[in-house]
């Protein structure tokens, strides 16, 4: 949204308020009496997320949860990796969240780069990745581990998606699109 | 009529959704996903319900269920916590004295401290009704009772229901009180598993059983429907007539 700051009825009497410095009360310009909780702006530098599908001019398609549009817009400068680079994508195609290109300095093709997540419409999270992940998570030394053999060590997305993504997922009679189920997370 | 605690808690939170109102209940919300679909079923079925993160969940963004609970056209919603007080605070973020040094940390989040301030009525909710769940003072205020004033505040907690008893939120004086009590316990067993002064004058009333057409519908139909619709269906599964 990119505005200097918002109103949020709420919160106000928590701890969560307390420890927050980017949300203060303040009083109501226009009755100069009612108080609200509000809001500062975040203004990331760099925004950096996973799509569908997206063209040659930046425009991108995105879905099925569409937040990422509130992140492209707010964000000084948005780079994002596709499942498909098409060379122009009307929005009327794109079956996702429509983000114009006006947004986005930088596109990347990166099938498969939301694994170990899922892609809407396309694949689902990688169950056991993820479980391995959580598994990881639970101790300092493991997951440094984890950082290394799956991020660390490996030169490209190329070698990422030959080592790591499950191989009949990428087999050709596997079209784009063929599998509709809604994934937990884009 | 036999049932469990999870059936109980799915027809008492069923009991507080009213017809033509607009209900929901966050992710992670088993027991009022089965409470909200059965209270369409049954007294409301021109509500509005709104389950997130299943097939009952109209919204591709958080932006439109932020707007819509600020827009103040949310009747209800069902929150739990792993701390609730007497006062209406409710905690989802950390345990222990020391707020720097947690000794056990929740999920947190901030919807429930904007929807408490937004939602007409929110029930709090609980599964375990015991000393260290039900506190005079919570650790950590995620979301709060009372409010300052001159602070908007369009909505308030509205109740508490746990598997023993009920408890009816004071607005005037910003406190939970006793309302009804699940047969068989006693005042005595509610104040014994309680961690906060019960202030009770004159005698509490039973709370009504569930009624046959409830738990019916509730294993049958509402099961089926969580099943066949991937909402929480393990759980169903499991949890629902069994």
């Amino acid at each position: 949204m990119g505005v200097p700051y918002v109103p949020v009825l709420g919160l106000v009497g928590t701890d969560l308020l307390k420890r927050r410095d980017d949300m203060v009360i303040a009083v109501d310009p226009f009755d100069g009496k009612t108080k609200t909780v509000v809001a500062k702006a975040m203004r990331p530098d760099v925004a950096v997320f996973h799509a569908q599908k997206a063209d040659r001019h930046g425009n991108v398609s995105c879905g099925y949860e569409a937040e990422v549009v509130i992140l492209a817009e707010a964000s000084r400068h948005v780079i994002v990796t596709a499942e498909t680079i098409v060379d122009r994508l009307s929005e009327k195609e794109a079956t996702g969240a429509f983000i114009p290109g006006i947004h986005v300095d930088t596109i990347a093709h990166a099938p498969f780069g939301a694994h170990p997540a899922g892609c809407a419409g396309l694949y689902s999270p990688d169950k056991a990745h993820m479980a391995e992940y959580v598994a990881a998570s639970q101790d300092d030394a493991i997951f440094t581990e984890y950082l290394r053999a799956c991020v660390f060590d490996v030169k490209d997305h190329d070698e990422y998606v030959e080592r790591f993504v499950p191989r009949h997922w990428r087999e050709p009679t596997r079209a784009v699109g063929a599998d509709s189920t809604r994934t937990e997370s884009a | 009529m036999k049932y469990s605690e999870a059936e109980l808690l799915a027809v008492l939170l069923s009991r507080e959704v009213r017809d033509g109102e607009i209900s929901a209940c966050g992710a992670l919300s088993q027991i009022p996903a089965a409470g909200l679909l059965l209270a369409r079923e049954l007294h409301a079925p021109n509500a509005e319900i709104l389950i997130l993160r299943s097939a009952f969940d109209p919204f591709h963004t958080s932006r439109q269920f932020h707007f819509l609970a600020q827009r103040g056209e949310m009747g209800l919603f069902f929150v739990s916590g792993v701390q609730i007080d007497r006062h209406g605070n409710y905690n989802l973020h950390q345990l222990g004295p020391d707020p720097e040094r947690p000794k056990a940390r929740f999920p947190g989040g901030y919807g429930g401290g904007m929807i408490y301030y937004a939602a007409r009525r929110t029930v709090v909710f609980r599964t375990e009704h015991t000393r260290r769940s039900l506190v005079e003072r919570v650790d950590f205020v995620s979301a709060a009772g009372a409010t300052p004033p001159d602070v908007l505040r369009r909505g308030h907690p509205s109740k508490m229901v746990t598997p023993k008893a009920t408890f009816r939120f004071d607005k005037n004086a910003a406190v939970f009180k006793l309302d009804t009590i699940h047969p068989p316990w006693t005042l005595d067993d509610i104040r014994a598993n309680t961690g906060f002064e019960l202030d009770v004058k004159g005698a509490i009333p039973a709370t009504p059983a569930p009624t046959e057409e409830e738990l019916h519908v509730l294993r049958h139909v509402i099961r089926r429907r969580m099943i066949d619709t991937g909402t929480y269906a393990a759980w169903a599964e499991r949890s629902l007539g069994n």
